[in-house]
């Protein structure tokens, strides 16, 4: 039968449910009838009113159909619309989703660091250090690894302008062309902060040779004429020679803070750390000694430090240079300070050709003794290197005031910018403004409305270095090449290009640079792998070469250094940060919310004062419990007025020990116009901070940032908020020292006893099993083995010198947010990694600091995991903690449980990502909301999720790293690598961006990765921070080791408590 | 010798002359007369004062927890304190209701309704902070373990928070259905009283049609009776879990093996002084005098010394500890954070010592355990002390922990911090007054239940047996 037939015969086949429905029976009829036992509730036809009717289909129908679209629309309305566009056409050489770094160089008024640019789907992301470069080995700084977010400043200027007005390219051209021919003969000036740059110094003197007369001035804002004078009239140089920490086994500075702002921080504090490692088996250490007047950088990373008066700097050079010549130091009042130079001159002359002396002095007769110093100490050839200039700094202030005098005289026709700020950094900016308002043709080429660029008629704004074609020369013979990585966002050019083309040159400066360097690097090829390296180094090491020394000067210094003013009661020194500089920083939000390394302040500068000046000044005695308490728990500072020569100024004061007793120091880079961006303005609308440029002044040919008597009151104006993220800073307690918090000793002690710290976690964890079977038998707990890759890192607190670069590319790298000033002071900021700063010893004027990084420690125990109620905050079969911001609901119990509060929360919507509309109200700043807009959220970093309102964050171990480098190791079809033999497969932001390699990350399970090898070779000086609480970190620390000639008390202590 | 009908001991519980019909006119006047201005007054601040917590709490729902001023060291402040001090409040109404029945302490009857109700407001006020202080309350939900889709993703059985959430919300239930199961034949009283058909409907309603059947009485005398052996351990398991919050972490301060019979301890000396504050309040102003008597009030200042002693001693063993123990973390902790009075926060914890442990000893005095305004002001003393106590567990022990570098700024809290525990006042009495307003605010039946035993009317009835000598009754009897 077929398929169709048999259908049919279904179809005709009656299929029945029931005898009724087969017989058709009334009764079936009767029940098929009242199938609906009840009516339907239909309107009811007799009225009654709306009310009275069973509810009414039809209308229910149409209130749900229109309640439905009424709330459709609304939500829709609601929705705001993302823009998402996909390529068309793909660039060849872009894989989303996949990072393209280029080799560039970073170049701020004469600071050169070689670095790699992160770049993903075209916009510059993150800033990493260039590990090519000798000079810098892939260390950066804060302020390097912050350039990136300059990029995306919506303070840039985005056009030309004359007058202020919007001018195209073209137009100032001519305009500018026409200005040009006008000025009739007189002298052109291109002022500039150090180039060195070799094309660029050759397109000014191209530039100089079209008008004769002209002159190029270098003007640094702090500059190192002194350094530059004196080494013309010790070595007829007119230059800085290389100085060598590496090769020095004692360090003498003298205010010279190398390892924060002078010269190349980057450079030496990588040279100086490599003297700062221990090798166990044999340790030894370099010495540091450090003479100092306001608690630096440097001087806190000293193995002994010991103050003085800015007016008495000179003389301490001269008596340390008398006491290594063996004449004593003499000339010295001050005990301690004369047994200190007396202790430091033995060192020395003790370690001739091994021994080094710097000196921050901007006064040439200062620094000619210095180099009397240096050379009787034969340091030339070995720890100071002619063979190779430093050319970071070049300015030199007196050629900048005979400027400056040339403009009030009406002697030139124009100045051309770029770099230098004069008007602000100036002491005299009255001066500059006036002789500015007499040039006939002022041009700017500054990215930004500055104080300078306000006074110039033109402002033609140069690129952002990631913008930029440029190579730099920061030390003869080592050349950093620079490329640009985006198109410019904004209607600028290169200044070179302005420069090139006012001088009438047909070629732009791109052609410029590669046929200077295809001349020089043999071609197109040479030029592509020199800028694909982004660095050209000298084919072998020039060798270390000394200059001849002419003594002839010294006597002439010294008695100048006599005769010169002695202090008064109280004197001032003007310093630099680390983060702001001389003003750079403050335009950058990630710079000004870094807390200072030493007072942990941000968005502020203050007065710093001393322990002992703060009992007579502003009545807190640090050393009774309950006034310390009160200035420590209360962010409300009082406010002192400074007083020198007419000038004025009221700022709050802040104790940092440290600090001489008789001096105060503040911080110069503050005060800025506020036209330059949101982060230099307060929410208040004031500027942040006050500038202190004012107090400096001419000495000869150097300017001199200091006063020698000053006049400090107390202000009757209300109390002042800083900012401080940090405002504890002892580990030591009435109730005993916390050494399971923070471990250090001597460099003797630990040669005496290297095991003292070993034993110490012995007898600390005996109870629990002792330290071999401490993580079993610490807790009630089921052990679980870890196989695999366990991720761990290591902090050496020997090397690091708390320079805060770490914070910074942790800033960018995880997409933190900038939380503004307002909520630092309430504890709000959102830094994943901190550096503690600890105090000690009994000199409270003068004690020892050791800094801490602090990130998320990765407690394979942690407390945070098992408070969390929904198990938002978990642990990685990797052994990393991590959290699912996702899952969070924002207890804050996870912080709370924290023993090392490393946890941050999402206290507002700092971020935007919020799905609240409207709702960044309250305590937000107006520089965070400022981070919000769409120019500043390209320097996000897409692998990173940008975290809402509400839920807690911290340090994943940069978990999209760990991500990326396990791919690139499975698609090798190989083991992952981390440091062995020196190969990397991934580096964390922090351990990328630290100078001195301070900080080494990988997996713990592998017997060659660095972390292993460092844990293996550092048995004693390994701990974990607050080991006894069974939270088993991750992240271990080498204990600090300080080249004193003291016993330290601490591990005696401790076997006490 | 004389047959003695009533304890010469024990004060009568009912004063002056009652029978069954004045022990219902007098507590259900107060339902069935029009409210009195100063109620209306009192109810429309509560209002207010819910209105702007209401305001607080929509500011930190929509702006974030940065409306306050708890910070990246002090992760929990006035919230989780006001929380702690809440709960602990619940647990007065629960220990009266429950453990008093169960061992039969007749006094319990004239105070146990406000008690209890106390309870069930006081537990909603709680609930509040621990929901709205989650950054994201609109995921709330995920504390609840349902099936989902995610896994299923549970959530972890570990952490003292969810615990919480149980507890409390058994609490919560368990103390509800308490209250209510005892409201029953009381409804049913006011139904049967009421005039008016909208109230004759909605009592009839809340009453769950009860008729004073032997049976309904049998069943709901079982009912109380397996409902106060349910609540009984929840008296002590709450404030246990509660403590665990703390307990179980690793904070110097918080982690205290002593917590959970220290916090029930102090929960039940809160408990009883804030029902203190309310019932001599009540009293006076709804005229009932002669049910919650002087003899209540001395009761509950027994407990309140008794409690209150208890939590001192628990105080001093943690100074002992931190000492004997020689851990500097806890040493700072408990000796210099909070017992120093120097310390930034000293003041607090010497605040709570003379609230909670000095003041209360005034109760060792039978004067001034009978002494009305002394009672009044000493519980809101205790209050106060006892808010103090979680504040200065809470906060003392976080804003300075084991990292120095940590240590943070004073932490004191916004106005919209301020607002939320000021809101729940508002809710707790809105409730109050709603709940004077249209519920016997003494259990009548339970009164009426003690009155033979108790009352001088029935005394009077009987007196005539006490004069009667042993001997003379038995012969009587006997014929």
């Amino acid at each position: 039968m077929s398929l169709l037939a048999d259908r049919v015969n279904m179809e005709q086949n009656k299929h029945w449910q029931s005898f009724g429905e087969l017989n058709n029976s009334d009764a079936f009829q009767k029940a098929g009838k009242d199938e609906f036992k009840e009516d339907l509730p239909f309107e009811g036809k007799e009225g009654g009113g709306f009310f009275k009717t069973p509810t009414p289909r039809r209308d229910f129908l149409k209130y749900l159909g229109f309640s439905t679209a009424a709330a459709a629309i609304a939500a829709g309305c609601e929705i705001p619309v993302r823009k998402s566009i996909p390529f068309a056409n793909k660039p060849e050489d872009i894989v989303p989703g996949v990072a393209d770094y280029y080799a560039t160089t970073y170049v701020q008024d004469g600071d050169v660091v070689s670095v790699l640019a992160k770049v993903r789907d075209g916009r510059p992301i993150k800033i990493e250090g260039n590990e090519l470069s000798p000079i810098t080995g892939g260390g950066t700084s804060a302020r390097v690894q912050a350039s990136v977010l300059d990029l995306y400043d919506s303070a840039r200027l985005r056009f030309p302008t004359m007058g202020g007005k919007e001018l195209t390219l073209e137009a100032a051209d001519k305009s500018i062309a026409a200005e040009l021919a006008g000025i009739g003969g007189a002298p052109v000036v291109i002022l500039t902060s150090t180039i060195n740059s070799p094309t660029t110094l050759q397109a000014i003197s191209q530039f100089l040779a079209k008008y004769p007369g002209s002159r190029h001035v270098q003007y640094d804002a702090v500059s190192h004429t002194g350094m530059i004078l004196a080494n013309e009239a010790s070595y007829g140089k007119r230059a800085i020679p290389s100085y060598r920490f590496d090769n020095a086994k004692v360090v003498v500075g003298i205010g010279a803070d190398f390892l924060g702002t002078w010269l190349s921080p980057v450079e030496f504090a990588r040279q100086y750390s490599k003297n700062k490692k221990i090798d166990e088996k044999n340790p030894t250490m370099s010495r540091h000694f450090h003479f100092e007047t306001v608690a630096s950088l440097t001087g806190s990373n000293a193995d002994e430090r010991y103050l003085h008066r800015p007016s008495e700097t000179g003389a301490v050079a001269v008596a340390l240079m008398n006491a290594v010549n063996g004449q004593g130091a003499t000339g010295i009042s001050d005990p301690k300070l004369k047994a200190g130079i007396e202790k430091a001159a033995k060192e020395l002359a003790a370690n001739k050709g091994a021994a080094l002396v710097v000196c921050g002095s901007n006064d040439v007769n200062v620094q000619v003794v210095v180099n009397a110093i240096n050379d009787a100490l034969q340091a030339g050839g070995k720890t100071i290197d002619w063979s190779v200039t430093s050319n970071y700094k070049q300015g030199v202030d007196a050629d900048f005031a005979k400027l400056v005098q040339d403009m009030n005289a009406g002697a030139v026709g124009a100045v051309l910018i770029h770099g230098a700020n004069p008007a602000y950094t100036w002491f005299d900016a009255a001066k500059v403004a006036s002789g500015l308002s007499k040039v006939k043709l002022t041009v700017s080429f500054s990215p930004r409305i500055d104080e300078t660029a306000k006074l110039c008629k033109y402002v033609v704004p140069d690129n952002h270095y990631l913008e930029s074609w440029g190579d730099a020369e920061p030390k003869s013979g080592y050349i950093s090449l620079m490329q640009p990585t985006i198109n410019p966002l904004f209607k600028t050019r290169q200044w070179q290009s302005s420069l090139l083309k006012w001088s009438g040159a047909a070629t732009d400066y791109l052609s410029f640079l590669k046929t200077y360097w295809f001349a020089k690097l043999g071609g197109e090829t040479g030029w592509d792998k020199a800028l694909q390296d982004g660095v050209i180094n000298p084919a072998t090491e020039p060798a270390t070469a000394g200059a001849t020394f002419n003594g002839g000067g010294v006597p002439a210094a010294v008695s100048a250094i006599n005769g010169s003013k002695k202090g008064g009661t109280t004197e001032l020194v003007l310093y630099q940060k680390v983060a702001i500089g001389a003003g750079q920083g403050a335009i950058n939000p990630w710079l000004q919310e870094m807390p200072d390394p030493l007072s942990k302040a941000t968005w502020d500068n203050y007065v710093v004062i001393s322990p002992t000046m703060a009992k007579s000044l502003i009545g807190v005695d640090v050393t009774n419990n309950g006034q310390a308490d009160d200035y420590e728990v209360n962010p409300p500072k009082r406010q002192v007025t400074v007083k020198f020569n007419g000038q004025s100024v009221t700022l709050p004061a802040l104790i940092i020990p440290g600090t001489q007793i008789n001096t105060i120091g503040i911080a110069v880079g503050y005060g800025r116009n506020k036209e330059i961006g949101l982060a230099a303005q307060t929410d208040e609308g004031d500027a942040v901070g006050k500038n202190v440029f004012p107090f400096a002044s001419l000495n000869g040919n150097g300017v001199q940032f200091f006063c020698e008597n000053v006049d400090v009151s107390l202000s009757d104006d209300p109390k002042y908020v800083i900012a401080q993220e940090q405002t504890h800073s002892s580990y030591d307690t009435p109730q005993g020292k916390r050494v399971e918090v923070m471990k250090e000793l001597t460099l003797n002690d630990f040669k005496k006893s290297p095991d003292d710290i070993l034993k110490d976690r012995e007898h600390e964890l005996a109870p629990y099993g002792g330290l071999e079977k401490f993580e079993k038998q610490g807790t009630i707990y089921g052990y679980y083995d870890k196989p695999g890759i366990h991720w761990g890192m290591s902090v050496d607190l020997n090397t690091c010198v708390g320079c805060g670069a770490c914070v910074v590319a942790c800033n960018a790298e995880n997409n933190i947010p900038v939380v503004g000033k307002r909520e630092v002071s309430r504890f709000h900021d959102m830094h994943w990694i901190r550096i503690d700063r600890y105090y000690s010893g009994d000199d409270i004027d003068n004690p020892t600091v050791v800094f801490q990084p602090l990130m998320c420690q990765h407690c394979d125990n942690a407390p945070c995991e098992n408070v969390c109620p929904v198990s938002a905050t978990n642990h990685s079969s990797e052994g990393a903690n991590q959290m699912i911001y996702n899952r969070c609901i924002g207890t804050k119990y996870c912080a709370n449980n924290c023993p090392f509060k490393v946890r941050r929360f999402n206290w507002a919507d700092y971020t935007g990502a919020d799905s609240f509309p409207h709702n960044q109200v309250g305590h937000i700043s107006e520089v965070t909301l400022g981070m919000n807009d769409d120019l500043t959220r390209m320097v996000l970093n897409p692998d990173v999720t940008v975290r809402s309102r509400g839920v807690m964050e911290k340090c994943s171990f940069c978990a999209q790293r760990l991500q990326e480098g396990k791919l690139k190791a499975k698609k090798e079809n190989r083991p992952l690598k981390s440091g062995e033999n020196n190969e990397w497969d991934l580096k964390v932001a922090c351990q990328q961006a630290c100078p001195t390699n301070a900080i080494v990350f990988g997996n713990a399970n592998d017997k060659n990765s660095a972390i292993s090898q460092m844990r293996q070779s550092n048995p004693y000086r390994l701990f974990h921070s607050l080991e006894q609480l069974h939270v088993l970190p991750n992240v271990n620390y080498l204990a600090k080791v300080r080249n004193r000639d003291e016993e330290d008390a601490t591990m005696e202590e401790s076997k006490g408590a | 010798m004389h047959l003695k009908y009533e304890s010469q001991l024990r004060e009568p519980l009912v004063d002056g002359i009652k029978d069954y019909h004045q022990v219902t006119e007098d507590i259900v006047r107060p339902i069935e007369v029009k409210p009195s201005k100063l109620w209306y007054i009192c109810f429309f601040i509560s209002v207010a004062f819910l209105m702007f917590g209401v305001y607080s709490v929509y500011r930190e729902v929509v702006y974030g927890i940065g409306q306050w001023n708890v910070n990246k060291t002090v992760g929990w402040g006035w919230d989780i304190t006001n929380f702690v001090w809440w709960v602990g409040i619940g647990h007065a109404g629960t220990l009266i209701s429950a453990i008093l029945l169960l061992f039969r302490q007749g006094w319990r009857t004239g105070v146990n309704r406000a008690a209890e109700a106390m309870t069930i407001f006081a537990v909603m006020c709680a609930g509040q902070f621990p929901i709205f202080h989650m950054g994201r309350v609109w995921m709330a939900f995920f504390i609840f373990p349902y099936p989902n889709t995610r896994g299923p993703l549970w959530p972890n059985f570990n952490s003292p928070l969810l615990w919480d959430v149980f507890a409390i919300s058994t609490y919560f239930t368990v103390s509800l259905l308490f209250w209510y199961s005892g409201l029953l034949p009381d409804f049913g009283t006011v139904r049967d009283r009421a005039k008016t058909k909208l109230r004759k409907k909605l009592y009839g309603i809340l009453s769950f049609g009860w008729i004073g059947s032997t049976k309904h009485w049998q069943r709901h005398e079982s009912l109380s009776l397996v409902l106060a052996g349910l609540a009984t351990p929840l008296v002590l398991s709450v404030h246990t879990i509660v403590s665990m919050d703390f307990a179980t972490s690793v904070i110097p301060g918080w982690h205290t093996t002593i917590f959970p019979p220290y916090f029930v301890a102090g929960a039940i000396f809160s408990g009883f002084a804030m029902t203190q504050t309310l019932l001599v309040v009540i009293r006076k102003v709804y005229g009932l005098e002669e049910y919650i008597t002087m003899g209540h009030i001395e009761a509950m200042n027994k407990v309140i010394v008794l409690t209150g002693s208890i939590v001192g001693c628990a105080y001093l063993t943690e100074l002992f500890m931190a000492w004997y123990s020689q851990n500097k973390y806890e040493g700072y902790a408990f000796w210099y954070s909070r017992a120093n009075l120097f310390s930034p926060y000293g003041w607090a914890y010497w605040a709570m010592m003379s609230c909670n442990v000095l003041s209360p000893q005034i109760f060792w005095f039978r004067k001034m355990r009978r002494n009305l305004m002394v009672t009044f002001f000493m519980s809101v003393i205790v209050n106060v002390g006892m808010w103090f106590e979680r504040f200065v567990i809470i906060v003392t022990s976080l804003y300075r922990d084991y990292l120095p570098s940590s240590w943070t700024v004073y932490y004191h809290p916004t106005i919209w911090e301020v607002g939320f525990y000021l809101g729940t006042f508002g809710l707790f009495f809105t409730c109050f007054f709603l709940f004077s307003k249209y519920f016997p605010v003494i259990a009548i039946a339970e009164i009426k239940y003690i009155l033979k035993t108790t009352n001088e009317g029935f005394k009077a009835k009987v007196g005539g047996l006490e004069a009667q000598p042993v001997e003379e009754f038995a012969h009587d009897y006997a014929h």
